[in-house]
């Protein structure tokens, strides 16, 4: 592996297929941080070869998964997950799992990378999609909630993490009141489903869109806790 | 919203006492028993104009039945149209159009995974009700179904679906805004094969954008009231340089260069209507147009897509002679 220039910048990308990703590139480019971040757009396997990390930005994850498929990016993008940071909001955060329920008909293609399973449209149709604030202890300015904004978003079902996989954290959880009936009313515990932001080794995932609000710091956490953790030491 | 949000959580914990063991329980919990009664975080103007957001970059699709319905999830459509007849058969078959059987609107529903729009006529509030109650996920408050208000919009402030509305020009477009349109799509002219209109109208969406980005407040003010869209949603627009939603296009769009085209004029996605299921191939044409809209700056990729689809729809010329007349021309 080439050591870049300790002065080069961070290059991150953003998955640029379909969906609101322009959101979270001004996000990330919003970050002071010691080291310059440079944020690209991602849409072939050349652009993403250039990226330290990668974020999967909110969309329709059949039409993400397709156009990935049909751009020659689905096994790229697999050989990324496995050896740098990504994070996934709401599609992104389904393309992220490792198992989905409510899938298309015929099933639909992940990247996995997060030993989850998510279910799609949790809550429904839009009428169903909400406001809610969130607790977020391990963010900058704790005490001050997040407003998730949840659009048609997927549900965390269970934690399937194996002997070997990295421990799953819990960044933030949903207050149950939120939580649908049809997923409450079962005997099985629903801790999981309130579960909305996970973070499990350098992967990174949230259900609902830290990008549609003027509030960065999940993008700060993401730069902070996954991706320099991930970057080489600096040459001495 | 996100300014707003936190002052309001504020405020309903400094009105409740914490508990012993931290913040994390009670901050949130008060804040949904409220909103569930009172509406106030389920169809707030974040998440009817976040849908919008989500489906930037993509396409969506007109169809009458699940079978299509599906063929166009399959070939990467962001969300479908739900209808009984695609425009270029509103034109030709003629009579009145209306909102579609709910019936064949929750098949559709059922059949795909993607958001499911469908089409009211102008002002018919009661349409949209009913499209609420059976779950759609957008409204389309569409001039190619006949209008029922020759003055009147719809309210959509009323409702927790969210709309999305047609424009001709800036005007027309901060209008629909001002009454609670989540999304905008330029009009185009549906149901003809033919693009110009669309073109027309996006243009001029934008170099009305242009302008006015450029002018000063006392500018502004007339500029508002020629077009006459309300001042502070005209100063928005010129702040930001786009609209302050989601604006697709529409209307005549039917090959991929046609939606690539539209994605460099300045839209952020495009709809499809008869273009796809009058066509020789559907699925592939379908297809190549979905990749034409992410790959629009690529002439490479496009080349690609654009081979061997079969026959493209016909299409007409859009002349004072055009069957059906403009639908473009409805809406005030």
């Amino acid at each position: 592996m080439i050591h870049p220039h300790p002065d080069a910048a961070i290059v991150i990308g953003i998955l640029a297929l379909q969906g609101a990703f322009i959101e979270h590139q001004d996000a990330l480019q919003k970050i002071s941080l010691q080291k310059k971040i440079e944020v690209i757009q991602v849409r072939t396997a050349e652009e993403l070869a250039k990226c330290a990390a990668l974020v999967i930005p909110g969309g329709e994850s059949t039409t993400i998964a397709l156009l990935a498929r049909l751009s020659g990016l689905l096994e790229p993008l697999r050989q990324f997950v496995k050896t740098k940071p990504v994070w996934g909001t709401c599609a992104g955060a389904i393309l992220l799992s490792k198992n989905v329920e409510g899938a298309k008909k015929g099933g639909q293609e992940l990247l996995g990378g997060i030993s989850i399973t998510i279910a799609r449209n949790g809550w429904g149709s839009q009428v169903e999609s909400f406001e809610a604030d969130l607790d977020v202890p391990l963010l900058r300015d704790p005490e001050r909630p997040f407003t998730g904004i949840f659009i048609r978003a997927p549900v965390v079902l269970s934690l399937d993490t194996t002997p070997e996989d990295p421990p799953i954290k819990v960044i933030s959880r949903l207050s149950p009141h939120y939580l649908p009936e049809s997923l409450t009313s079962s005997n099985l515990t629903h801790e999981p489903k309130t579960f909305v932001a996970l973070q499990q080794g350098l992967h990174f995932l949230t259900t609902f869109h830290p990008e549609l609000t003027q509030d960065n710091r999940f993008h700060e956490y993401f730069v902070r806790e996954c991706v320099l953790p991930s970057l080489p030491p600096p040459l001495q | 919203m996100s300014a707003i949000a936190p002052s309001v959580s504020n405020a309903i914990n400094n009105a409740i006492p914490q508990s012993a063991d931290g913040a994390a329980a009670p901050l949130s919990a008060p804040s949904r028993a409220i909103p569930r009664e009172g509406g106030n975080s389920l169809g707030t103007f974040g998440v009817k104009s976040g849908l919008a957001q989500m489906l930037k970059g993509g396409v969506i699709m007109d169809v009458v039945n699940a079978e299509q319905a599906r063929i166009a999830e399959e070939a990467g459509a962001c969300a479908v149209m739900a209808l009984e007849r695609v425009p270029a058969d509103i034109r030709k078959e003629g009579g009145v159009a209306r909102m579609s059987d709910p019936q064949m609107i929750k098949e559709i529903v059922n059949a795909v995974t993607i958001p499911v729009m469908a089409k009211v006529r102008i002002g018919h509030f009661v349409e949209a009700q009913i499209l609420q109650v059976i779950g759609v996920d957008y409204i389309d408050e569409s001039e190619v179904l006949t209008p029922a208000d020759e003055e009147h919009h719809i309210n959509k402030h009323n409702f927790k679906v969210p709309f999305v509305c047609g424009a001709r020009n800036l005007g027309e477009a901060l209008r629909r805004i001002s009454e609670g349109a989540a999304m905008i799509r330029t009009k185009g002219e549906a149901g003809t094969g033919n693009v110009v209109e669309a073109v027309r109208h996006e243009r001029t969406v934008m170099a009305e954008i242009r302008r006015a980005s450029s002018m000063n407040e006392e500018e502004l003010y007339t500029f508002a009231k020629d077009i006459q869209a309300p001042f502070h949603l005209l100063k928005e627009t010129a702040r930001l340089k786009h609209l302050p939603v989601v604006n697709f296009a529409a209307g005549g769009i039917t090959t991929p260069a046609d939606a690539a085209l539209m994605m460099h004029l300045g839209c952020d996605g495009v709809f499809v209507g008869s273009g796809i299921f009058h066509s020789g191939d559907p699925a592939k044409r379908a297809r190549a147009i979905v990749q034409a809209v992410t790959h629009y700056n690529n002439p490479k990729i496009l080349a690609e897509v654009s081979e061997n689809l079969g026959a493209a729809m016909v299409g007409v010329t859009i002349d004072k002679n055009l069957q059906g007349g403009e639908f473009a021309k409805r809406g005030w």
